[in-house]
């Protein structure tokens, strides 16, 4: 029973990280319908931008997330204006092609710019650890935690409560009608995914700690992160906030009954599964 | 005048396929993983290519030519590898291959090498499949898998000799050659497995399958990594509060210069086992010249890796000097009955394609790896048991 708890909240503990690399592809999915495959490649970036900051300013992870998640708003902003408007009303197939696009290019460019080698910070805290009872936890893991779940909370609210909030969500229920009613589309769009390319940093800084950092660590996250939203419900932001927390845990119990190299093909047997007989999602929500 | 432009660029598209003729050099053909997750062993693999390269043209090259190593990126990625043989084969026609860096690269290149006829030299591909196609064409520097079961086994029955053992490997062709070995040889020595754990790399969190080693309560553990997981499994075995007697492992990740300071895995790695194919300390003649020389131009001390691509290009050279020649099926000829007595890896000569190399047991003690088996190389005593991390 302890070591099903102990995976439990180690399951939440990756997951609450999941949950807001999530809700970030479901941002741009639900107000875009753009499927944006250089999502993990976004996290990459948030993850170098902490690294820098920690490297060259001394400057711990777990302060430098913020700035870095500045960093990749403005970033991900321009990469609206420039590259993603363009095709904003081409077919699936371009927006496919432009996004993978993207990605490549990030990751390709990390590669010239930092090299493959592997980095990481060796900050004081991740050698600690928490307990209680007979539980424990790294201090570092659980800091992350706690911060994932103020940024998931307040994201939610910010949806649900904010005027701008209302407006994403007008403009995912109807593109077409939204701007007749006032709304401006384009600043709208490049709002939220400003936003989404953020929390991919923010998730990224969070990250970076407690994981190895190179050009390519990106690449596994693109594919988790359209697991966590059709888990979720398309499009739905608390869904694929859900959906983060099931991979996490589904991870960690995985490896621990049936075996580590199970992880990856339980979560996509999930996504299948969902994908066929639930498609608005293992929650059964509407999308924001 | 069409025709004169036709046969101007066929002829200059022709010349471009003659290699390295009139130019002054012999290429030799290297695919290594510059980039990607294993890109610190390309480092590794480059930087003693680098100085074998400056050695044996210091020397007067080969046949009288100036070496140039002709470089393939396989990016760690087993498919680029196989691109990596049709470029530096069919398109810059090297005569010999060394490479790649990972079994999982080196693997999916035999086919293609023993296909296009070309000797490939193995460096470091310690999978003992990556032999198995018993091709002619293929040859190995490096000690094998079985070879760092068996050393690992022989180190344990002579300290303490555990009964329990359990092991913990990442789940590609390097770890699941090496389990297979360890498997077969801890059911020769009388050594219980308590559990036999596979994990996927790039995860940030190991813990579970820590717990169900935990659970399993073994002697010895021999982790299979390399190196980004290495040290997160190392930080998490401490997080688990994992205690066995012993924590051994089949080199690689273990054995990384970086894996023992603040880059790696720092404290946690004190005490850890690892196999070794050589160490700067190595009683070999060079070995010493050949670290000062390393850490001169690199402000770091080579492990193995570095020195088997040194080795392998040693070999590479002697064998088109013997064959005197630089065709590919004289060169093969050349490497298998090559016969190096005295190189900083110790003498090379093939059997089966084979190179018998000793493999030694180092210990990290106080952040330095330390041969500490066999007795008559040992340079320190093994730390046995590791103390339990709520001592540390």
């Amino acid at each position: 029973m302890v070591r099903f708890l102990q995976a439990c909240a180690d399951g939440l503990l990756t997951g609450a990280l999941y949950a807001l690399i999530g809700m970030g592809l479901a941002l741009i999915f639900g107000v875009m319908r753009i499927v944006n495959f250089a999502h993990g490649a976004f996290l990459m970036v948030g993850m170098y931008a902490t690294y820098v900051l920690f490297d060259s300013f001394k400057l711990n992870p777990y302060i430098g997330f913020l700035p870095a998640g500045v960093v990749l708003f403005i970033f991900g902003y321009l990469v609206y204006l420039l590259l993603i408007r363009p095709v904003r009303n081409r077919s699936h197939f371009m927006q496919i092609l432009m996004t993978t696009g993207i990605g490549l290019i990030l990751t390709d460019g990390a590669q010239l710019i930092f090299k493959a080698d592997y980095r990481q910070t060796n900050i004081d805290l991740i050698n600690r650890s928490v307990h209680i009872g007979p539980f424990g936890a790294n201090a570092a893991e659980v800091l992350s935690f706690a911060i994932g779940i103020v940024f998931v909370v307040g994201l939610y609210f910010f949806v649900s409560r904010s005027l701008t909030g209302q407006a994403l969500r007008a403009i995912s229920q109807s593109p077409d009608v939204a701007p007749l009613m006032g709304i401006n589309l384009t600043r709208i769009q490049g709002f939220s995914f400003a936003l989404g390319t953020a929390l991919a940093g923010v998730a990224g800084g969070l990250l970076l700690p407690r994981l190895y950092l190179f050009p390519g660590v990106g690449e596994d996250y693109t594919t988790k992160a359209f697991v966590m939203v059709v888990l979720g419900g398309m499009g739905s932001i608390e869904g694929a906030a859900l959906g983060g927390l099931v991979l996490g845990l589904s991870e960690s119990l995985t490896s621990l009954y049936i075996g580590n190299q199970w992880a990856l093909i339980v979560d996509f047997v999930l996504f299948l599964l969902v994908l066929s007989f639930k498609p608005s999602g293992m929650f059964g929500r509407q999308r924001a | 005048m069409r025709f004169k432009t036709i046969a101007v660029f066929g002829i200059l598209s022709l010349c471009s396929l003659i290699p390295a003729w009139g130019q002054g050099t012999t290429k030799i053909g290297v695919i290594t993983s510059l980039t990607g997750s294993q890109a610190a062993f390309g480092e590794a693999h480059k930087n003693g290519y680098a100085i074998a390269l400056d050695e044996i043209n210091a020397k007067g090259g080969v046949l009288g030519k100036k070496v140039e190593l002709d470089f393939y990126d396989d990016q760690s990625k087993p498919d680029q590898a196989v691109q990596g043989v049709s470029k530096l084969v069919d398109q810059d026609q090297v005569p010999v291959l060394l490479g790649s860096y990972s079994s999982e690269s080196t693997k999916a290149i035999i086919g293609a090498v023993t296909q296009r006829e070309t000797p490939l030299i193995i460096p470091t591909a310690t999978a003992d499949n990556v032999m198995d196609s018993k091709s002619p064409w293929v040859f190995r520097v490096c000690a094998g898998a079985n070879d760092y079961a068996k050393a690992t086994i022989a180190f344990l029955k002579a300290n303490g000799a555990p009964k329990k053992m359990a092991i913990v490997y990442e789940n590609t062709n390097f770890g699941q050659s090496n389990m297979k070995a360890m498997t077969a040889a801890a059911k020769e020595a009388g050594i219980e497995l308590v559990a036999v754990e596979s994990y996927e790399a790039k995860s940030p969190d190991y813990k579970a399958v820590l717990q169900r080693v935990k659970q399993a309560n073994p002697d010895v553990i021999y982790y299979c990594s390399y190196l980004l997981d290495a040290t997160t499994l190392m930080r998490q075995t401490r997080e688990v509060d994992l205690n066995p007697k012993y924590y051994t492992s089949a080199g690689t990740g273990f054995a990384a210069a970086e894996f023992p300071t603040e880059k790696g895995a720092g404290k946690n790695a004190d005490f850890t086992f690892s196999v070794s194919q050589w160490l700067p300390e190595a009683k070999w003649a060079g070995s010493k010249e050949f670290d000062a020389e390393y850490f001169k131009r690199f402000n770091s001390h080579p492990q193995y890796h570095a020195m088997q691509a040194y080795a392998a290009l040693r070999v590479a050279a002697a064998a088109i000097n013997n064959a005197k020649s630089l065709e590919p099926a004289k060169i093969r000829d050349a490497i298998k009955n090559i016969n190096l007595t005295t190189t900083p890896f110790g003498p090379i000569k093939f059997e089966n394609g084979q190179n018998q190399h000793p493999v030694l047991i180092t210990q990290v003690q106080n952040g330095q790896y330390k041969v500490v088996f066999p007795a008559d190389v040992a340079q320190a005593k093994p730390v046995i048991p590791a103390p339990v991390w709520s001592k540390r």
